[in-house]
């Protein structure tokens, strides 16, 4: 994919659709959903980031589902269906599913949020809560700014430190100990003092005159209303077969899904375009602004 | 029309007793260029923070200031804000958010205006400055000088009548410090806009303002056009003479009058007039002799990078410093010269290549802040020595020969830059080291100072240490180093003894240099200039 047209889609509707996929990919342990976000999530991850999502999938995701896949049959004995016994602890197929399910989850769950990472920017995040709370807004673009730049301080400190022989690198373990908390007290003068010039350059600017203005740098265009309509209906959709309990499912005592029937089938619909809902909207913005692949 | 008129205007500091400015009466008329300078601590700071009452500080006021003909404490909050810019020293602790174009807005913001008229005055600035193609970036992600643009280009987005500089240049290499300050002659040309500014380069900015006034101890000593106000200083061997552009002190030097010269090329056109009759042919420089001895740094065929595959850094670097030596290393920014230092201090290896450094290492960073690590100056002297049998005494003995006596009790934080420099030189003075390595030691400090420090420096090497230092500040270096290289591209273009090497060059060299070079073959100073041409003239 050339080009990530849903990034630009409006703040809005990006906070609302990871919020919608990770909740539901939290909460629903139905297998065929389960499956859906997580091939879904797999998929859009690796076309965002193709190397580091393999990276991560396989360092981190794979050891971290087989572990999960592992233990809880070994501590979760719960289940009338036993499949062997280990020292006298009955291993259920129940508790194996459970395992396999929860591992599947917790995968998926973990593929979203590194796609979030990467659409959400911390940007986004301060336009969208500006509304809502606006000086909480300009404090998170304020410690955005911090960040960076505390980071580079106590670089700076510990390298000038290390200029005079007292790094954190350097003599024995109490001494580079107390070398280092001298940086950490140092770095919170620094902050306080410089954090009073920045005060000053707010007020000079006219920081706290009676109402202050915002500037909304993303427009809700037409576009916009559409998607938010379609994803909206999409999310209710989902949300109308979980109180129907078409995505509910039992463990234990032993495993038990709700009968498919032609709505249960209309859900497995609804939800697979919600999970590729990007994917889909990538590609026809691909064919429509850009000429085709 | 005055935008500012100061009437007998003198101002205490809440809790002193002496004023801090006294009897101040002068006024910045509409699209004046006004630069005011003075020696460290001689009120410049105070008196421009005045005239912005949200930033000014708490204390005693007689007299009055009238901001367009109205008292200015009767001005509305929401005119001072947008009617005054003001620009600080620091590029770093003024920018306030994190993206570019929140910067640029903030001010607007704050005065309420709506997001489709933020929009447009923003995109305005932007294209003004030329800066539209950072608009989406991160702050952090832009150099020293790009911020400082930017903080002057989020004032100037307010639509300011008056914009007040606190030594905007001061942390700025010599190439930003330039557009900076071309930047603020278009807004005084072009836009009409009155500017004040308070500024140590005055080789540059004296050109560019009409008319100069000169603080000393709280009031001011001089109020007049540029050319008068640098023959004043002169005339009454005021300490600020020393800052004068070169043209101005070379020609005053040798007895010139009003109207002096100003830049390069009118000292240049001066100096032809002055030498009309003795004109001498101009010599060959001097040839170079090879230095013998222990060197105190040697550094053989050196290669380094930041990152695995990266770009090099220093490329194929050999490098001779001989002991108790001033060595200047000077060049652009990214030519790797403070990288030279790091892998002379041990900070970095080099991949490849050899390094030996004899003796003890100490290094003087960029930032003095971030040596401090105690709440007093004395405990945070006092703490490098650990437990040491005559600590008291060494730190006296150091405070003397840096001048610090009087403020040991101070935190470190609290002192003035010039102060601060000559603290963290304290500091790592105590350390006893046979090498120091100092990244711009210069930066910020006034002509006054500089001196000084040149005359500590003196000291050291008369004690035995070896000095390498790397600046921006050519006409420290002519006048200081025993040594000097230049920079380029991680390696060393030109090396060589100071004055043949700035006379070899023929663009990265003094004023005084690009003055006479016609004439003089060995002029590098301007008292070289000068003592060239008492020596003609008998």
């Amino acid at each position: 994919m050339k080009t990530n047209d849903f990034a630009k889609l409006h703040p809005v509707i990006l906070f609302t659709y990871f919020t919608a996929v990770i909740l539901f990919s939290m909460f629903f342990m139905h297998p065929v959903f389960l499956a859906i976000s997580f091939f879904c999530g797999f998929l859009w991850a690796v076309s965002l980031a193709p190397r580091e999502t393999l990276r991560f999938t396989l360092k981190c995701i794979l050891p971290l589902a087989v572990l999960m896949t592992v233990i809880n049959p070994m501590i979760n004995h719960a289940g009338l269906t036993v499949l062997l016994y280990v020292n006298d602890r009955p291993i259920t197929l129940e508790a194996c599913a459970y395992g396999a399910a929860s591992a599947a989850m917790f995968s998926s769950v973990l593929l979203w949020f590194s796609c979030s990472n990467r659409i959400m920017t911390a940007e986004k995040f301060i336009s969208l809560f500006g509304r809502a709370a606006p000086s909480f807004s300009l404090l998170l673009s304020m410690v955005m700014r911090f960040v960076p730049r505390f980071k580079a301080q106590t670089r700076a400190i510990a390298e000038a430190q290390d200029g005079l022989g007292r790094g954190v690198d350097s003599g024995s373990l109490p001494t580079r100990a107390k070398n280092g908390m001298k940086i950490l007290s140092i770095l919170t003068t620094w902050a306080l003092e410089n954090g009073v010039i920045t005060a000053d350059s707010m007020r000079a600017r006219g920081y706290g005159l009676p109402g202050r203005g915002r500037f909304q740098i993303y427009r809700f265009d037409s576009r916009d209303k559409w998607m938010l309509t379609i994803l909206s209906a999409l999310i209710f959709a989902v949300l109308f077969g979980f109180i129907k309990g078409e995505n509910s499912i039992r463990y234990f005592p032993f495993l038990s899904l709700p009968p498919f029937s032609p709505f249960s089938f209309f859900l497995y619909i609804c939800y697979f375009l919600l999970c590729s809902y990007p994917m889909l909207f990538n590609a026809v913005c691909e064919v429509k602004y850009h000429g085709g692949f | 029309m005055a935008v500012f008129k100061l009437e007998d205007f003198s101002f205490t500091y809440a809790g002193e007793t002496n004023p801090a400015l006294h009897d101040i009466s002068f006024s910045v008329t509409e699209g004046e260029f006004l630069l005011l300078c003075g020696l460290s601590g001689c009120g410049k700071t105070t008196l421009l923070r005045q005239l912005k009452p949200a930033i000014a500080p708490r204390g005693r006021r007689t007299g009055e200031i009238l901001f367009n003909g109205q008292p200015l404490r009767l001005a509305p909050p929401r005119s001072q804000a947008a009617e005054i810019g003001y620009v600080m020293q620091s590029p770093e602790e003024q920018a306030v958010t994190d993206k570019v174009w929140h910067e640029l807005a903030f001010g607007l913001e704050n005065l309420g205006l709506e997001s489709r008229a933020i929009r447009l005055r923003t995109a305005e600035m932007a294209s003004f400055f030329g800066i539209q193609d950072w608009f989406e970036r991160d702050v952090s992600s832009l150099s020293g000088g790009q911020k400082q643009l930017l903080n002057l280009a989020a004032v100037m987005a307010m639509q300011p009548k008056v914009l007040l500089l606190d030594e905007p240049t001061s942390q700025l290499d010599p190439i930003a410090a330039a557009d900076f300050l071309a930047a603020v002659k278009k807004i005084n040309v072009e836009l009409g806009v009155a500017v004040m500014m308070v500024e140590q380069r005055l080789q540059e900015v004296f050109p560019l303002a009409d008319r100069v006034a000169v603080m000393d101890r709280g009031a001011i000593l001089i109020d007049a056009a540029p050319r008068n106000a640098g023959l004043k200083l002169m005339q009454t061997h005021h300490p600020m003479a020393r800052a004068l552009p070169s043209a101005m002190q070379i020609a005053g030097a040798l007895g010139g009058d009003s109207p002096l010269p100003l830049t390069v090329r009118e000292g240049r056109r001066w100096l032809r007039g002055f030498l009309r009759d003795g004109a001498p042919a101009r010599e060959k420089p001097e040839q170079e002799s090879k230095e013998e001895g222990e060197p105190a740094v040697l550094m053989k065929d050196c290669w380094f990078a930041y990152e695995k595959n990266g770009t090099d850094i220093i490329r194929d670097l050999s490098l001779r410093i001989p002991k108790q030596k001033l060595f200047c290393i000077l060049g652009g920014n990214g030519t790797g010269k403070t990288t030279a230092l790091r892998l002379m201090a041990g900070l970095q290896k080099p991949y490849r290549g050899k390094i030996r450094v004899s003796g003890k290492v100490a290094v003087l960073p960029q930032n003095p802040q971030t040596l401090f690590l105690k709440s007093t100056l004395a405990a945070d002297l006092a703490d490098m020595l650990g437990f040491a049998e005559n600590r008291d005494a060494k730190v006296k003995e150091i405070a003397e020969l840096t001048e610090l006596t009087a403020l040991l009790g101070r935190h470190p934080y609290d002192l003035s830059g010039g102060e601060q420099q000559r603290a963290a030189l304290a500091k790592v003075l105590l350390t006893q080291p046979d090498l120091l390595l100092m990244d711009e030691p210069t930066k910020g400090l006034d002509a006054h100072f500089k001196i000084r420090f040149s005359e500590i420096l003196r000291t050291l090497m008369r004690r035995g240490v070896s000095i390498v230092m790397v600046s921006h500040d050519i006409e420290f270096c002519a006048e200081n180093a025993d040594l000097c290289a230049l920079f380029f591209n991680g390696n060393v273009a030109a090396q060589g003894r100071a004055c043949p090497f700035f006379a070899g060059n023929s663009f990265y060299t003094t004023a005084a240099n690009r003055i006479s070079r016609e004439w003089f073959a060995q002029a590098v100073t301007n008292g070289d200039v000068v003592e060239q041409c008492e020596k003609i003239q008998g």
